[in-house]
Order: C-alpha cells, then sequence, then structure tokens
C-alpha cells in the first residue's frame, strides 16, 4: 500500500498522467492458489483514534492473507465525507462495506443506496440498528459487560472505605451509554451490600476527548473536595481527568478508572496514573469482520451482532506487556 | 485562429488541468466491467448453448441493479438452447446455499452454474467441489468482462457532480465576495444552521415525516432566508462599522455554528418524510440529479449577473478599485451588502441541499466547507485581492477538487494521502495557471 501510495503522490504532484496503473478490481493470481477475491472498502469515523487504526490495519492484514484488496479511509467524523466515500465504493462495486458511521441517523440514506446496489454492509464499533438498512452483522465490543468490569475495578480501587466517585460521560455515543449502564449496575449491587458505600455524586459531560474531560475533572474537584474516584469513559477523558487532578493536587487521593487500551492509556497504568482500564481489542474486530465476509459469501449464516468482551488491565497487567518495553 | 487559442488558454488554463486529471483517473481507474441485464445474459446463454447436451444449469443473480433483467433474460433464453434450469436465485450467498443444499436433497445433477460477475465471485462457488460434491463438476459460466475506465461511467460522472453540488453553489457566492476584495469563512457553519433549520421546521411546525411538499418548500425558504439575513448581517458590519471581513465573517462562523449546535440539541434531526430527499438525491430530469440542475441554472443567472449585467461590473470596480469606483458613483455599500447577501443565501441553499441528500439535519455538517469553498474559487482563477475572477472558472475550480477527491477515492489512496495529495494539487493548479498568465 505504501509504495502505491508514494507513486500515486509523485504522479498526482507531476500532473501526469500514465505513469502508473493502480491495479483495482483485476483478478491477478497471487502467489499460486489463491486469486483475488475482490475489495473491501472500508470507512472509519476517524483514523486519528489509535482504536481505528488498528481496526483498518487487521483488516487490510487479515482480508489480504485472504485475497482480499482492501481500502481503508476516514470520514474524519463528517457524515457527509463519508458519504461520499460509500458512493465511492458503490461506484467501484466493491465486494463488502465495512463501516462505522460518523452519524447513525444520517448515514441511513447512504446504507440503502448499497444495499439497492447489492453491495453487503458490515459495522463496526458503531452500530445502525435502524428500521429500512440491511445490515449483515455489527461487530462491536462488549460495552455494557465492559462497563460491568469498570464498575469492579472502581470498588477495587476504592478498597473497604468506599467514597463519592464521578462519572466523565460522553452522551451521545451509545456505546457509551451502555458503559455507564454496567457500571452503574455494579456499584448498585455492590452497595446493596452495605458495606463500603460507593457514591456516585455527579456525572459530567467529557467529550471523550483531553481537554474537555480536564475541564470536567477540575469542575468536579471544585465541587466535591471529598471525591475519591472517577470513571472516565474512554481513555483521553481518563488523561485529561489526571491532568487535571495532578495540577489541582489531588492525584493521591482520586482513583482513576477508564476504558479502551490505547497505547498512552496502557503506559498510563504502567505509570500508575490510571488505576485500569477494560481494554477492548479492535484486532480482534478487525479479525472479526473478515471472518464475517468470508462467511457472508460462503453463505454461510450470521448472527446480528458480534460482541468481543473486554478485558480488565491493571499496573500487574502493564508491567508484564511486551508492547510497552 | 492561433490568438483565440492563445486567449483561451489564457482565460480558461484550469479546463486544461481539469481536463489532465480527468484523463490520468481515466488512466488509472481502467478496469474490468461486467456487462449487465440482457447483454451479459446473451453471452452466458451462448456460452452454456455451446457447452452440447442438454445441460443442467442454475440460474444465479444478485441483488445489483440490472440483475433481474440479466435473470428474466437468460430464463427466457436457455431452454430454446437446448438447457433446462432447474433453479433460479437472486439475492444474498446464502440464498444460493439453500438452493444448492437443495438441489443436493433432490438428487440433482449440475452441468453449469450461470451467474452474474458479482455472485460469480462468490466464495461460495469458489468451495463448490469440497462442499457439494454430490452436484458434479458445474461450470461457472460469467459474462465476459470488457475494460472501461470506473471514472468514466455515467454513474461516477454524475456522482462526482452530485457530490460536489453544495460546494460548487457555495462557491458562486464566495466569488462575488471574493471579488469585491472581501473573504466570507461562515459559510461551512451557515450550511450546518440552515441544515439544521429547515429540519427542525420540518419536524416541529409541518408535521415531521407526515409534511407536504408545500410545508417542506416554504421551511427550505425559510431557512435560506435566515442564511441571507445572516449574511446581510455581515454585509452591514463590513459595510457600516468598517470591520475587516475576515473578522466580521470569522464571529458570524462561531455564532452560527453554535446556534446550529443549539437548534439542533446537539443531536442529528431526522423526522423527516421520504420526499424530502427529492432535492438532493432525485433525479426528476432524464437522470441528471436534481441539485446538480440546481447548480447549473444558479451558475447560468451567475455568469450572466456577472458578465452582463450592470451589478457584475460594479462588483469588479469595487474590488479593482474601491476609491475610484466610489467617485464614480459605484453604490459601495449597496454592493457589498448585496454580495454577502447572496453569500449567506446560497450557503443557506448548501445546507438544505445537504440536509436533503443525507435526510437529517445535523450541526456537525459543513465542517471545513469554507475552506474547501475559498479553495474552489481560488482554483478557479479568482484573485484573492479582489478585481479578478469569472464564475466559470470558479465551476471548473469546484470540479477540479472533487475530480481529485473522487479519483483517489477510486484508486484506493488511503485519507492521509489524499489530503497531502489534494493540497499539493490545489497549490500546484494555481501555480501553473499563474505561469501561464505570466507568459
Amino acid at each position: 500500500m505504501n509504495r502505491k501510495n508514494f507513486l500515486f503522490l509523485a504522479c498526482g504532484v507531476g500532473l501526469l498522467s500514465g505513469c502508473h496503473k493502480a491495479d483495482d478490481g483485476a483478478a491477478p493470481v497471487l502467489g499460486g492458489e489463491v486469486k483475488s477475491r475482490g475489495l473491501i472498502g472500508v470507512s472509519l469515523l476517524t483514523l486519528d483514534n489509535p482504536f481505528f487504526k488498528v481496526i483498518g490495519d487487521t483488516i487490510s492484514a487479515e482480508g489480504g492473507k485472504l485475497g482480499y484488496q482492501t481500502v481503508v479511509v476516514s470520514g474524519d467524523r463528517d457524515v457527509a465525507k463519508q458519504g461520499n466515500q460509500i458512493k465511492d465504493f458503490i461506484v467501484k462495486k466493491v465486494s463488502a462495506i465495512v463501516l462505522s458511521p460518523c452519524d447513525s441517523k444520517s448515514i441511513i440514506p447512504v446504507i440503502q443506496e448499497a444495499n439497492a446496489a447489492g453491495i453487503p454492509v458490515f459495522t463496526v464499533d458503531i452500530p445502525c440498528h435502524e428500521p429500512g438498512v440491511t445490515i449483515v452483522t455489527q461487530v462491536a465490543t462488549d460495552n455494557y459487560g465492559g462497563g460491568k468490569e469498570a464498575g469492579r475495578a472502581m470498588i477495587e480501587a476504592l478498597g473497604e472505605a468506599g467514597g463519592k466517585i464521578a462519572i466523565l460521560h460522553l452522551k451521545q455515543a451509545e456505546s457509551c451509554l451502555l458503559r455507564v449502564k454496567g457500571f452503574r449496575e455494579v456499584i448498585a449491587e455492590h452497595n446493596a451490600g452495605g458495606k463500603g458505600m460507593v457514591e456516585i455524586v455527579t456525572e459530567l459531560e467529557s467529550g471523550g476527548a483531553k481537554d474537555l474531560g480536564y475541564k470536567a475533572a477540575e469542575d468536579a474537584v471544585q465541587a466535591h473536595g471529598d471525591l475519591r474516584g472517577i470513571f472516565a469513559i474512554n481513555d483521553p477523558a481518563a488523561l485529561g481527568a489526571r491532568a487535571a487532578l495532578e495540577k489541582a493536587g489531588k492525584a493521591e487521593q482520586i482513583r482513576i478508572v477508564g476504558f479502551d487500551g490505547q497505547p498512552e492509556g496502557k503506559l498510563a497504568i504502567k505509570e500508575g496514573r490510571i488505576y485500569a482500564d477494560p481494554i477492548q481489542f479492535p484486532d480482534k474486530m478487525g479479525a472479526q469482520i473478515v471472518e464475517a465476509i468470508v462467511k457472508h459469501s460462503k453463505g454461510e449464516s450470521l448472527p446480528a451482532q458480534i460482541l468481543i468482551p473486554t478485558s480488565l488491565y491493571r499496573q500487574a497487567d502493564a508491567m508484564k506487556d511486551a508492547s510497552l518495553q | 485562429m492561433k490568438i483565440f487559442l492563445q486567449k483561451a488558454a489564457a482565460h480558461y488554463g484550469m479546463i486544461g488541468v481539469l481536463l489532465l486529471l480527468c484523463v490520468f483517473f481515466s488512466a488509472v481507474t481502467y478496469s474490468d466491467q461486467s456487462p449487465a441485464g440482457a447483454a451479459g445474459a446473451a453471452q452466458v446463454a451462448a456460452e452454456v448453448g455451446g457447452m452440447g447436451g442438454a445441460p443442467q444449469v442454475l440460474l444465479v443473480s444478485s441483488a445489483q441493479p440490472g440483475d433481474a433483467a440479466f435473470a428474466a433474460a437468460l430464463a427466457r433464453e436457455l431452454p430454446g438452447r437446448g438447457a433446462r434450469v432447474v433453479a433460479a436465485v437472486s439475492g444474498e450467498p446464502q440464498a444460493a446455499r439453500e438452493a444448492l443444499r437443495q438441489l443436493v436433497a433432490d438428487g440433482v445433477r449440475l452441468d453449469a452454474i450461470a451467474c452474474t460477475q458479482t455472485a460469480g465471485a462468490w466464495l461460495l462457488f469458489a468451495d463448490l467441489a469440497a462442499d457439494f460434491p454430490e452436484l458434479g463438476r458445474p461450470r461457472l459460466v460469467t459474462p465476459r468482462s470488457y475494460r472501461w475506465p470506473n471514472f468514466l461511467k455515467t454513474e461516477n460522472l454524475l456522482n462526482i457532480a452530485n457530490q460536489i453540488a453544495v460546494i460548487a453553489i457555495m462557491a458562486i457566492g464566495m466569488t462575488l465576495v471574493i471579488v469585491t476584495g472581501g473573504i466570507d469563512l461562515s459559510v461551512g457553519s451557515l450550511l450546518a444552521l440552515a441544515a439544521v433549520l429547515v429540519a427542525r421546521l420540518i419536524r416541529d411546525y409541518a408535521g415531521g415525516v407526515a409534511a407536504t411538499a408545500w410545508g417542506m418548500g416554504l421551511a427550505g425558504m425559510a431557512a435560506v432566508a435566515a442564511c441571507g439575513v445572516a449574511g446581510a448581517f455581515s454585509g452591514v458590519m463590513v459595510t457600516r462599522f468598517r470591520i475587516p471581513p475576515f473578522i466580521v465573517t470569522l464571529a458570524m462562523m462561531l455564532v452560527a455554528s453554535g446556534m446550529a449546535f443549539i437548534l439542533a440539541e446537539g443531536q442529528s434531526i431526522y423526522q423527516l418524510p421520504d420526499g424530502f430527499i427529492w432535492l438532493g438525491r432525485g433525479a426528476s430530469f432524464g437522470g441528471v440529479p436534481n441539485a446538480v440542475v440546481l447548480m447549473v441554472v444558479l451558475y447560468g443567472l451567475a455568469h450572466v449577473g456577472m458578465s452582463r449585467m450592470s451589478a457584475g461590473r460594479y462588483l469588479y470596480a469595487v474590488g479593482g478599485n474601491r476609491e475610484a469606483a466610489r467617485l464614480a458613483g459605484v453604490p459601495l455599500t449597496g454592493v457589498l451588502l448585496g454580495a454577502y447577501t447572496v453569500s449567506g443565501l446560497l450557503a443557506g441553499v448548501g445546507g438544505v441541499i445537504m440536509a436533503s441528500q443525507l435526510k437529517s439535519g445535523s450541526a456537525t455538517y459543513g465542517n471545513m466547507y469554507e475552506l474547501y469553498v475559498i479553495a474552489a474559487v481560488v482554483v478557479g482563477g479568482t484573485s484573492l485581492s479582489g478585481g479578478e475572477g469569472k464564475m466559470s472558472g470558479t465551476l471548473i475550480g469546484a470540479f477540479t477538487i472533487a475530480v481529485i477527491q473522487n479519483g483517489m477515492n477510486l484508486t484506493n489512496v488511503e485519507s492521509y494521502t489524499q489530503k497531502v495529495v489534494l493540497g499539493l494539487v490545489i497549490l500546484g493548479a494555481v501555480m501553473l495557471d499563474k505561469m501561464r498568465q505570466a507568459r
């Protein structure tokens, strides 16, 4: 891919024609037996988040092993741009479209166009459960289960004393609603036991980003001086919150539980700046998508949703993690 | 003749760049296409007929447009050539697998599977011998492919026009403003505001999903008018208070974007009737999308206005030398006010079209669009210092950007590289144009 891009770049800059043939659609025989199975068009929410980058890279790698070519583009959170990308996929007659919608509602007409063109559509991470669209299958993290794990981690972090905690939310994301739902259920269950009560005193909007997470945590600390824990719905928000706590001198008093397990988040766990993360497995999600595409093409039946469980990642796990050495 | 050509080259140098880009993308997207419909069916029927004997055939088509015609034509033609259609499937691979299972259960032997090229690529058929040995060794017959550039397919060319319609329409207003020596940074946010406004008006006041065409039309006009008012407000700030256009429209960009988010309550508004997509995705005029028709009409009007009417002359005069224009009696305030108002109105039109294309309104639309619009205008040969520029140039500039974006999507260039290439090509195109003009 890189070489092709480079060549393309050279051609584009020179505005010269015919210097390179970008091969698509043709069916060359690759290394003996494996024939090209066609092209998978992938349009992800964004590629500046490593989570989606890993999904895209895994689809390319796994698809490549099976003889699929892939093109991975970023919707840049702009649903109109993503719509254009999908329309271009349809013109190219790709064998499958993989999508994480920038907006589950606004993307509907575009998915309907793909449906009408007879191209199977798969969603990854962000679902589109709307009437009138046909999605072959949805691959996502088990966010509800992950939220429960986060709840257990929080209880463990606070220990017997319990205490007040805040949630840094991202309410427009369905995945985050599920995470907080699971989290709240575990906390409520724990409180029913009557020991080491954990009280959720506030739920603030964090935008799932460092800057807004920073502000939200600052406000939470101002409002509740005796806060003992923060659950942030993703790593950027958790890292933003940690920065605010360090500035306010409350880093020792307040424990943070994040979500995701991005490299930066994992490093923070290793350094003890975040207590623990339920981590997601974008690589497994990418591999599942490719498997689903193959199964669909073979005419096998698929469930409407494939959930990938999270796993809790603490400091001890980070110490052993080869990717952080 | 030679002088004419030189003149044309000087005026329309960008059209050469656009054509070069088209040639380039046609060359690199030259690839296999499968004949659809009856033409493909005739080929397949001939090939199956040539197999001799009385072949038993399974007919498979996917759900693509033209596949129904393919299946119908084959079902009609095959018996005449001595073949027997034992089953016909259309749709998903799963349906085909079911049909194969059924054939095995019935103890049927297959001699051929006649299918469209898409269906022929299903992995189901690749593993046929292993999964269904009972069927014998059927031959997979698909239409022979021919070669033609993906880029030059009619549907793709219409696709490009439809994708750029919004930016091209907004670029008309931007050209007016830039010709006067100003700039309008607020158009992207005004687009979002118009999209949210039209969606909310339809949802809350025109009856939501049951809204009538009249209701939708009025809501659309109200949204466009609101953006016109915002544009006029910018114009007043520029003329009456002499605040630089960059600052005024930067402020308007923030105000409009914030208002769009407030009105949309941070969500997308989607409770709209199905008929609402007529403007953005319908094609009532011989297959040409309505948004493209609207774009062409608006460009026609703008071209006449700019080159044949006094208002257009005034714009150039104001942009060329403001003091001289004032002394010559050009109504400065009116001209500037008009330019910003039209820019606002057209941003509103863009917003309504985008809401219609996506059948929803959201405050996140139009992010960075002001820059693409400005790029289209500048690539089209309009000078940022004012007094110079053509509507036809702007249209060419808009298409240049659209062709680059579409072409890169068609040639599997990934997103990061796309941005680099787009930036460099915009720069290169303008540079080429300048060099040609200097000669």
